[in-house]
């Protein structure tokens, strides 16, 4: 230990010698002339640059930012990466676009083959007197063909009158 | 015919010699760059000594240090006063330079040049080379970048305390202020970075 402090004042007296490093002569001279200039220039400014806007307002984008200076590769492949997505995304839409909206092949279709959801629910069984009741809930009063295969709204009955037994 | 030497910096009309730095401050606050100009004065030395002796490159710390002083006065309205106006310029140049050396961490450049290094005649050199150092035949150029060089192979807040302690002079209590720990954590990262730049200087320090 005593060796460790001795040898801790040589060091400290070495590293005081780095005290003796200084510039040459007439090098401040100017320093705060040059100081004051930039400033009046504009540079500060009271405003803050962008990179340091940053740091001071989000270390986390600060952080990433540096870590994408200090490894451009993996700036690249974030940014390839996030194009690349883009672009599947964008195939995707396109793909899915010509089956998006129905057409009437389509309502053809589903008109012949019952759904099975209107399957699950209570059937409508057209009363003798050919008036159908129900308290099932009805999104449209609209007799119109769906998806949904229900070409009769349980409200909605033509005007059709079939006396009783013939 | 004697001729007495010309001060480094012509004192300012406007500014009173001996003017309270608190009155500095305040008036640098209001936007005037005559009080602002006489605080640059008043500290340029140390903080470019300081952040010369964290980066060991001439060019290096003449532009941070001007960064560091521009990004002082833009900053002055958040100075509260709660420490003394050197203590927080100091943080501002110490970070400044610690983000810059980040960013160039694999990049040292020591420039010995246009630095005048006068301690051939330091007793404490004469004292070290001649009674203790291994290599007596060391030259001084040789000694200062060996020196630096250790210093450059310290972590920045390694670096921090030795350079604002050992060769700044600058107290614990001031250095804890500036970096924003504790004493006890100042005491600790000395201890550890004299450790290092020992090992690392174990050809020029007798065991």
């Amino acid at each position: 230990m005593s060796d460790t402090n001795n040898n801790f004042e040589d060091l400290k007296r070495l590293l005081k010698l780095k005290r003796h490093e200084i510039p040459p002569p007439g090098y401040f001279t100017h320093f705060s002339g040059d100081v004051v200039a930039r400033i009046r220039a504009g540079e500060a400014g009271g405003a803050q640059n962008i990179l340091e806007r940053i740091q001071s307002d989000s270390p986390f984008m600060a952080a990433l930012l540096q870590l994408f200076g200090a490894r451009p590769g993996v700036f690249g492949a974030v940014a390839t990466g996030l194009c690349l997505l883009l672009l599947v995304g964008v195939l995707f839409m396109d793909r899915s676009e010509p089956g998006s909206a129905p057409t009437p092949e389509l309502f053809a279709q589903s008109a012949a083959e019952p759904s099975p959801i209107l399957a699950a629910s209570t059937p409508l069984e057209p009363a003798d007197n050919g008036i159908t009741v129900s308290t099932n809930p009805v999104s449209s009063l609209q007799p119109a063909n769906t998806l949904f295969g229900s070409p009769q709204n349980p409200l909605f009955q033509s005007a059709g009158f079939t006396p009783a037994g013939q | 015919m004697l001729t007495m030497p010309e001060p480094a910096t012509a004192p300012d009309a406007n500014v009173p010699a001996g003017m309270m730095e608190g009155d500095l401050v305040r008036r640098a606050r209001r936007g005037d760059l005559t009080a602002y100009d006489e605080l640059v004065k008043r500290y340029q030395e140390r903080i470019y000594a300081t952040i010369y002796h964290m980066t060991a490159n001439h060019e290096d710390a003449n532009d941070l240090a001007q960064e560091s002083f521009i990004k002082a006065f833009s900053a002055l309205k958040s100075f509260k006063g709660g420490s003394s106006f050197y203590t927080w310029l100091y943080r501002i140049a110490i970070n400044k330079t610690i983000n810059f050396l980040k960013q160039r961490r694999n990049k040292h450049h020591i420039s010995l040049d246009d630095l005048d290094f006068n301690a051939e005649h330091d007793p404490d050199l004469v004292a070290l080379i001649s009674e203790k150092t291994p290599q007596r035949d060391i030259n001084l150029s040789e000694l200062q970048e060996k020196l630096n060089e250790a210093l450059l192979r310290l972590s920045e807040p390694h670096r921090t305390v030795v350079v604002l302690h050992d060769v700044q002079g600058v107290s614990h209590e001031e250095i804890a202020e500036i970096v924003g720990c504790n004493i006890g954590t100042v005491r600790s990262r000395l201890f550890y970075a004299r450790q290092q730049l020992q090992g690392f200087l174990a050809d020029y320090i007798k065991a």
